[in-house]
């Protein structure tokens, strides 16, 4: 990774910025704009860990994500739980879910897996969307469109401890997927991702691996939906929904697949600048979906791919290694060009 | 009810048949396919608004306009990125929500309906709906056009396509045009399908999510050979999607759609397993 | 003396082509064994199904005893079951060194990270050293020459230390060096590591300088057997 050192300095920089942002007395608005954004991102992230590491095309991301947000809201508000055991519970049944998924999409193709966890993504939003939960004392239904709220323990959280608080989230998330895409767990399912039948070859049980992927994958993408449900303060149907999972998907095609960090650079600036500008739902989703037309048809590696190979190009091949103190073979072995 | 389904899948096999050719032909899940159909029952709408009212001059306006788009999209898009695994089942859905969004904002969220006409009421007191004798015989009609043109000359091309590019492209046909072509003819029928379908319920921006899933549980299932089982298969579930729809609710029409395609992955007949040795 | 592998009966046909009929044969342990056959004999598929990648229709295959017919790939290398492919599918995305990384780290569990790209020792290091790759280690393996990558699936095959390796036509089309380089890789893993092979190939001089026992298919059968 011959990148990692600038681009750490570059990440750094970002994430001053973003800490310091909040102290030149921004609208409460771009305040709750940002922190969904770092919710998102992380969400991103996420996605990039079965899609972009492991090359599992999801298109039912938000399954994890809303089904966490779900159990979060149910758990505290019917069951009376506190947080952080919510919290704590959603993202572990956030993780079962995924392990599930991954064992019915392992012996699946690529478009087949997109499909299969598109179905089941589609089933979760419409049973969200048509079942009513009845509340304690309170008497009126929960659940279809309206959802299901959170009981906090908290009053009214202020927009900068919100925002500092989801920062600080992404932050830690992302390192965690960070180390996780560069350990040999995240090595072996590159290696899947790019090649199964070698992979195979070298000993890697495979559907074992994708299962791990999804686990993972779907952990975090649930820490994020329930840190969510608690921001917003409710679980609704659209955690749920096909247009999450396809900006998931989005992002992770925009900034970069397998980087982990490029989806939440473009996931941050996506969502900001969309949801910025206060334009309709509508046309959000609109342009979300030609930006990733665009990207795909134009910038195949997304915009971090992109400026690799703009790197690269400009900066010459590939690295060589030093020689080897102790050939055992010959030296002209391995030499030239291929 | 059961007249409706059969009418209903009667015509959903148009649908289902454009799929089945878009697997075979351009190798590619098109996620778009509903969209198309939910184009073809917007223009349907759009021309009622006008005072025409017949399916019958929608479907073809309907089917020219898909075909523009989709040898558009197939020329632009699904063509160039066919190499990426990752580019097309995002990219077709991505297209797919583009437009829904789209008509959206065009036209609203809600529902819109087509004057339907009178039904016929035929012994024993069988209600039976014009639209629906009319989507029906066209259907099988243009079904009927389309299997003959594939098993005769002009069909050979994309027979070849879909068994060995190679051999297609080595004996001098253009590929890449052929193509294009299918898809756009392809999202034409889904089209002509949406048109005629219209007056049987709403129109509205996501109307083409179940009739996609359905589309393509038909070609799983029937495969992508025989034109008649398509026909037949689409017409068993449009009466199972029906009776769902009638027993219990539309939601659960959809949800039954979306659980037989999560059980058939999970049980992966011949089909899928045709499908993923085809791309290889 | 128990057999390293056995194969009794298997046979395999595809639709109405019957590609495969009566196999049977055993390999010692450390023993260099040859597989000599004119394209079309069935080679290929009888390498699927010793290495994994195929089920036969009838007949079983032996490990150290163990019944291993049904057992897949990647179960197989774990068990020392090495296979390499005539024509190799690179990760498109890892590089040389990765690539034998991963092999390495199924196998043995190390703990190698990513930080490693400064290190020049370690068992990666070393296995790449012996194929010839050490000064590549960091290429994309998806820009190795052809001989490169042959040698890439010699390391990766190495990295489980095999008792058993099998080679699907690992020779052919290479460079007079390339050739030289893998023969006395192949010569001092049978003789170092007592690993046992089953070399594939349609090149007879090769075979009987390497082998000490040629089979012979032909049409699906095994017609003759050389000890040499």
């Amino acid at each position: 990774m011959a990148a990692a050192p600038y681009r750490g300095g570059w990440l750094a920089a970002g994430i001053g910025l973003l800490l310091l942002f909040p102290l030149s007395s921004p609208d409460a608005f771009f305040l709750d704009v940002f922190t969904t954004g770092f919710l998102l991102a992380a969400f991103a992230a996420s996605w990039d860990v079965v899609g972009g590491v492991s090359g599992q095309i999801t298109l039912g991301h938000a399954l994890p994500f809303g089904v966490a947000a779900y159990a979060c809201a149910l758990l505290t508000s019917l069951a009376g739980w506190p947080l952080p055991l919510a919290l704590a519970a959603a993202v572990l049944l956030a993780a079962a879910v995924g392990a599930g998924i991954g064992g019915l999409s392992a012996p699946l193709a690529g478009p087949f897996v997109a499909l299969l966890t598109l179905a089941l993504g589609e089933i979760a939003h419409e049973a969200a969307v048509g079942n009513t939960f009845f509340s304690g004392p309170g008497g009126y239904a929960w659940g279809g469109e309206g959802g299901i709220p959170v009981a906090l323990p908290w009053e009214d959280a202020s927009p900068f401890s919100s925002y500092y608080a989801a920062l600080a989230f992404l932050c830690i998330a992302s390192f965690g997927m960070l180390r996780f895409s560069r350990s040999g767990a995240g090595l072996i399912l590159r290696a899947v991702a790019g090649s199964p039948i070698t992979a195979q070859a070298s000993g890697v049980p495979i559907a074992r691996f994708k299962r791990l992927a999804f686990t993972v994958g779907s952990a975090f993408a649930g820490a994020a939906g329930a840190c969510f449900a608690v921001h917003v303060g409710r679980a609704t149907a659209t955690d749920l929904s096909l247009e999450l999972s396809f900006q998931a998907a989005t992002f992770a095609a925009v900034g970069g697949r397998g980087t982990i960090v490029g989806p939440v650079v473009a996931a941050l600036v996506l969502h900001v600048l969309f949801q910025g500008l206060s334009l309709p739902p509508s046309a959000r989703v609109l342009l979300y979906a030609l930006t990733l037309l665009v990207t795909l048809r134009f910038f195949p590696g997304g915009v971090v791919g992109t400026v690799r190979d703009l790197a690269l190009r400009i900066g010459g091949n590939g690295k060589e290694g030093p020689r080897s103190p102790r050939r055992r073979n010959r030296n002209r072995t391995g030499e030239g060009t291929p | 009810m059961l007249l409706d389904g059969l009418f209903a899948g009667g015509t959903y096999a148009l649908m289902a048949a454009g799929m089945a050719l878009i697997l075979g032909v351009v190798k590619v899940i098109n996620l778009s396919h509903g969209a198309f159909f939910t184009l073809g029952a917007y223009v349907a709408y759009a021309l009622a608004e006008r005072g025409i009212e017949t399916p019958i001059a929608a479907a073809p306006l309907a089917a020219v306009i898909a075909f523009a788009f989709g040898v558009f999209l197939g020329k632009s898009f699904v063509n160039p990125v066919r190499s990426h695994p990752f580019a097309l089942p995002v990219g077709t859905l991505a297209c797919a929500l583009l437009f829904e969004q789209a008509a959206q904002m065009v036209w609203g969220p809600h529902p819109l309906s087509i004057e339907a006409g009178k039904p016929w009421i035929g012994p024993g007191g069988l209600v039976v709906r014009r639209w629906g004798v009319i989507a029906f015989f066209s259907s099988a009609a243009l079904l009927g056009g389309l299997k003959w043109v594939l098993s005769a000359r002009p069909g050979l091309p994309l027979r070849l396509i879909a068994e060995d590019e190679e051999i297609a492209g080595s004996l001098g046909m253009d590929v890449e045009t052929i193509r294009y072509l299918t898809f756009g003819g392809a999202c034409a029928m889904a089209a002509a399908a949406g048109a005629l379908l219209s007056p049987s319920g709403a129109v509205t921006p996501t109307m083409g999510r179940a009739p996609l899933l359905l589309s393509l549980v038909v070609v799983i299932v029937a495969g992508m050979d025989s034109v008649a089982a398509i026909f037949l298969l689409s017409i068993g579930l449009g009466i199972f999607g029906n009776a769902c729809a009638w027993f219990l609710s539309p939601q659960w029409s959809y949800v039954a759609l979306l659980s037989a395609v999560c059980l058939l992955l999970a049980v992966r007949p011949a089909g899928i397993v045709a499908l993923a040795g085809r791309r290889d | 003396m128990n057999m390293l592998l056995s194969a009794e009966g298997i046979a395999k046909s595809f639709g109405a082509t019957q590609v495969l009929s009566g196999i049977t044969l055993s390999i010692a342990p450390g023993e260099p064994v040859g597989l000599f056959g004119p394209n079309g004999s069935g080679k290929t598929t009888l390498v699927n199904i010793l290495s994994g990648l195929l089920l036969p229709d009838t007949g079983t295959v032996r490990f150290d005893g163990k019944e291993i017919t049904r057992l897949p790939l990647d179960a197989r290398y774990r068990l020392g079951i090495a296979r390499t492919f005539q024509i190799p599918h690179p990760y498109p995305a890892l590089s040389v060194r990765e690539a034998v990384r991963v092999a390495l780290e199924v196998n043995t569990g190390k703990r190698d990270e990513e930080g490693g790209a400064g290190k020049e020792e370690g068992p990666a290091e070393d296995l790449l050293d012996r194929t010839g790759l050490f000064n590549q280690r960091f290429v994309p393996c998806a820009q190795l020459s052809q001989g490169c990558l042959r040698r890439l699936e010699f390391a990766r095959a190495l990295a489980c230390r095999p008792k058993l390796l099998i080679l699907d036509e690992i020779f052919s089309a290479l460079s007079a060096a390339d050739e030289g380089d893998l023969t006395a890789l192949l010569r001092a893993a049978n003789r170092d590591e007592g690993a046992a092979f089953l070399l594939v190939s349609h090149n007879p001089p090769l075979l009987k300088a390497l082998c000490r026992r040629i089979l012979v298919l032909e049409e699906g059968r095994i017609v003759r057997e050389r000890t040499l």
